[in-house]
């Protein structure tokens, strides 16, 4: 009995320093903090799209020259952690080229170059997908390679795509809580620098987890919606 | 119109057309027959350099084709009508048809939608303009197919096999749009099984078998008279 009396006087003790500005002041911190990684994923991941429209089309190229450098990046890309990644950018390339880079230039430019290869091999796959019909008859038509791919075969293939770009948003917002450790304030990043200011750690990690979590569930109903718009009622859209 | 010399075709060692030597005047309708894997659709695809050929010219219209061509000017003056119809499902029928002609022959979107509007008219299908194709009859996308290759007002046509994939039922009113174009006179190569088809709208049969043009003769010479044994045997089986 007397242990269980113990933990919930702790508990009770452990909130009891709180007071309402210091909830509104790390909120309001938290919340710009938020923003910022809602931006930097929303830069890294258009980026990373043309990037990997680009990275994507030419892993499909008929010339080697073309096709391997692009499963080369795709590769390396894929094959290494994030976080590396990040110090290679933020640390080891300055160091060589004797220079200085901002950590959200650092933290854009990791975060862009890896979601790039991730939507590289979403677009090739989905590029593939389409029926080699469908290329045979733009051209046909007499559309250049450019314009089949342009109207007919990219369109398509985006469309049959939405869901995979949809985790990769879902999943580079998360990762991008990686760039704290260059000192890049995001929401991951406010909430250690509260917490060095105040030692609460519970309440402050418990409210970025809850952060991140609503951020996600919102961009994945959104993404279910898109779906839904452009798979239903005969590709009605434009 | 279509001079094909010494024509072959190779998928790595396995040739699939052997020598194909064939002339397509202006306005003929010549029908290809032929069992499956003979070559009659790749012969068909060499045309328009969906294929490319392993050796041997093809001219059209005094064009010969080789890699140095400009191959998109040269198909949009060949039109080409798929099995499997191949329209454009992210796009309204509309759209399907003016596609190629607002962007391959530059012309405005209202000349290139009067246009296609006259077309479907003429395929019987102008109310399904703002259709998608995914709510049209396999029929209905077969004409549909065949409007938006007819909107580049092309010298030649192709048809590879345009009512294997219909309904029994869709058929007729998809021969009876080739029928109508073949009498407004355009230069048409058909690969079909519709005897009937060949029989009333061809001016010349040819019988493919194993990469090899074995019969050229006009349909009542091939369908009473056929002279080869492959050509009867074949005939036999079918009719």
């Amino acid at each position: 009995m007397n242990s269980i009396v113990e933990f919930f006087e702790s508990i009770v003790m452990y909130f009891e320093g709180l007071d309402v500005d210091f909830v509104l002041n790390s909120l309001s911190l938290l919340l710009l903090g938020a923003l910022v990684t809602l931006k930097i994923t929303l830069v890294a991941v258009s980026c990373g799209c043309l990037i990997g429209l680009f990275v994507g089309i030419a892993e499909l190229s008929g010339y080697k020259c073309i096709r391997l450098p692009a499963k080369i990046y795709v590769d390396i890309i894929r094959g290494t952690p994030l976080l590396v990644q990040i110090f290679i950018i933020y640390f080891a390339l300055p160091a060589i080229l004797d220079m200085r880079i901002e950590p959200y230039v650092a933290a854009v430019v990791a975060c862009s170059i890896n979601s790039g290869a991730y939507v590289a091999e979403i677009f090739r796959a989905g590029i593939q997908s389409i029926d080699r019909g469908q290329f045979e008859a733009g051209r046909s038509l007499g559309l250049t390679w450019a314009q089949t791919m342009n109207k007919i075969v990219i369109p398509q293939a985006f469309r049959r795509t939405i869901p995979q770009l949809g985790n990769e948003f879902i999943a580079m917002l998360k990762d991008s809580s990686l760039v704290s450790v260059i000192g890049f304030e995001e929401l991951t990043r406010k909430g250690q620098l509260i917490i060095a200011a105040t030692y609460r750690s519970f309440e402050i990690w418990t409210a970025v987890a809850i952060i991140y979590l609503l951020m996600t569930l919102t961009i994945s109903r959104f993404v279910a919606y898109l779906e839904k718009k452009y798979n239903s009622s005969g590709n009605s859209n434009k | 119109m279509i001079v094909i010399k010494g024509l072959h075709k190779s998928f790595g060692s396995n040739e699939i057309l052997k020598g194909i030597d064939l002339h397509v005047k202006k306005s003929e309708v010549v029908v290809v027959i032929g069992p499956s894997g003979s070559g009659k659709s790749t012969l068909l695809r060499c045309v328009n350099y969906l294929e490319v050929p392993s050796s041997g010219t093809i001219t059209i219209n005094g064009q010969t084709i080789n890699a140095k061509t400009n191959i998109n000017q040269v198909r949009a003056e060949v039109g080409m009508v798929f099995q499997h119809f191949n329209l454009f499902p992210h796009m309204s029928v509309l759209d399907n048809i003016t596609v190629a002609p607002i962007n391959v022959r530059k012309k405005t979107r209202e000349e290139a939608e009067h246009k296609a509007m006259e077309l479907l008219v003429r395929v019987g299908l102008a109310e399904k303009a703002k259709s998608f194709p995914s709510q049209l009859s396999g029929g209905q996308q077969q004409r549909v197919a065949i409007a938006r290759a007819l909107a580049m007002e092309p010298m030649v046509m192709l048809f590879d096999e345009p009512t294997s994939a219909l309904d029994p039922e869709m058929v007729n009113e998809v021969l009876d749009v080739m029928k109508d174009l073949a009498q407004s006179g355009m230069t048409m190569m058909c690969v079909t099984h519709e005897m009937g088809f060949a029989r009333q709208v061809a001016d010349r049969v040819l019988f493919v078998d194993h990469g090899k043009i074995l019969e050229d003769s006009a349909p009542e010479e091939m369908f009473s008279n056929p002279q080869h044994e492959r050509t009867k045997e074949f005939l036999a089986k079918i009719l």
